[in-house]
């Protein structure tokens, strides 16, 4: 059966998957109910092994016999049926998790999703590019996971793909249209309101009332976002890897942190950056958070 | 150890000496290996600024020292640090460093 073979076949790297988005659960009908209830449509299933199993389809269902069961039910794309996305239609979309085409209103496919809640997620497209969310179909995948979910998704961006021979334009690297963009990271603390501005409080005390109101303080050079040395960068990789909160304050910033370079070598007695403070004690450099880090000391430190 | 005694005023001998001489007799380390790493760092933003741009910034150290023992990391490091700082003032820029005690490397 030349479905099976659609679904383990592997997808261009050039096509990437929507990140899952947010959770929030969205009071709805459940217009589009699981196939469970549209029994009638099992002869139309993409992948009805039931109906269809005969020698070769049962090894190979033997073979990879957890992705079959997977999409087993879901619909094909082009026999789905499309809802639109007037503002009548607001609320009909399921909070359940699935795959999801969006379409503009000349009937062009513009972009194939997988979502933990398509309602939610939609709510989030709609939002940010309303002229091209005219219609949408949806397919709902029981038992959602992220394997589920990626078969889900695959298999529709391959059915697209052989029909047209085109990727959906919001799924081509580098448009960004549908994806949410990155979280931006925590800015850098300044310890002092500029250059210009004559310090009342001595940068010494200032460093120290920082280091004691937040637990973790890295002192790098650069920002976090773009760190200018590679132990700086290390260290940050380090904590953002841990998923603790911190601060970060970049040591070259001369207009905001003048003078903390030294004043810091100082005060904390250790010569070299990065510095990684934490409940107001230096803990180290780079050095020594790798070596916490590789002994899975870093977190438990950290929290 | 062919470099004790090497240290001179009058700078010489590398640095990469002058560590050596600095930590083998204040920490009696049974390993020291020092390896300068300077040219790794030649381009970055601090160094392109400095005048020891390349040349005698950048070292990797691992030290095995019975003096580290019960002290913590970051007690050791300043052990070294402490006994480096005149180079850390005149252009050293940063040291890797692996501090052991002996029994932390003896076989298990």
């Amino acid at each position: 059966m030349a479905t099976i073979n659609l679904i383990s076949a592997k997808i261009s790297p050039s096509l990437r998957l929507n990140p899952s988005n947010s959770l929030r659960p969205l009071p709805t009908l459940c217009f589009l109910s699981p196939l469970s209830t549209h029994s009638s449509s099992t002869n139309h299933n993409f992948l009805s092994l039931k109906q269809t199993s005969n020698l070769s389809t049962t090894s190979k269902l033997n073979n990879k016999p957890r992705s079959l069961t997977i999409v087993s039910a879901l619909k094909k794309l082009s026999e789905s049926d499309s809802i639109s996305l007037s503002s009548e239609n607001d609320g009909v979309l399921t909070s359940d998790s699935g795959v999801y085409a969006i379409y503009d209103s000349n009937g062009e496919l513009q972009f194939i999703g997988l979502a933990r809640s398509v309602a939610a997620s939609v709510d989030v497209h709609r939002k940010k590019v309303p002229e091209l969310c005219s219609s949408i179909k949806v397919g709902i995948v029981e038992e959602p996971n992220k394997d589920s979910l990626t078969q889900a998704w695959k298999s529709w961006m391959e059915e697209h793909i052989a029909a047209t021979g085109k990727v959906p334009p919001g799924n081509e690297k580098g448009n960004i249209t549908w994806f949410r963009p990155p979280p931006q990271k925590k800015p850098d603390l300044r310890l002092t309101p500029g250059r210009h501005m004559q310090l009342t409080v001595p940068l010494e005390q200032l460093i120290d009332r920082l280091v004691k109101e937040n637990k973790v303080v890295a002192f790098i050079k650069g920002s976090r976002n773009a760190p200018l040395c590679g132990f700086s960068q290390k260290v940050i990789g380090m904590l953002d890897n841990q998923g603790v909160e911190y601060e970060s304050v970049n040591v070259l910033d001369e207009e905001y942190n003048s003078g903390l370079r030294e004043t810091l070598k100082s005060y904390s007695n250790w010569p070299t950056f990065p510095q990684v403070f934490v409940n107001g004690e230096l803990v180290g450099g780079c050095d020594i958070l790798t070596s916490m880090y590789e002994k899975g000391e870093l977190g438990s430190m950290l929290k | 150890m062919a470099s004790r005694g090497v240290m001179s005023a009058s700078g010489l001998a590398s640095r990469a000496d002058r560590i050596r001489a600095k930590l083998q007799s204040k920490l009696e380390a049974s390993v020291l290996a020092i390896e300068d790493v300077s040219h790794q760092h030649a381009g970055h933003d601090a160094m392109r600024e400095s005048q020891y741009n390349g040349g005698e910034t950048h070292f990797n150290l691992k030290i095995v020292s019975p003096k580290f023992e019960g002290q913590t990391l970051v007690k050791r490091h300043r052990m070294v640090y402490d006994l480096l700082a005149d180079e850390l003032q005149s252009g050293l820029h940063a040291l890797s460093i692996n501090a052991k005690t002996p029994q932390e490397i003896a076989p298990k």
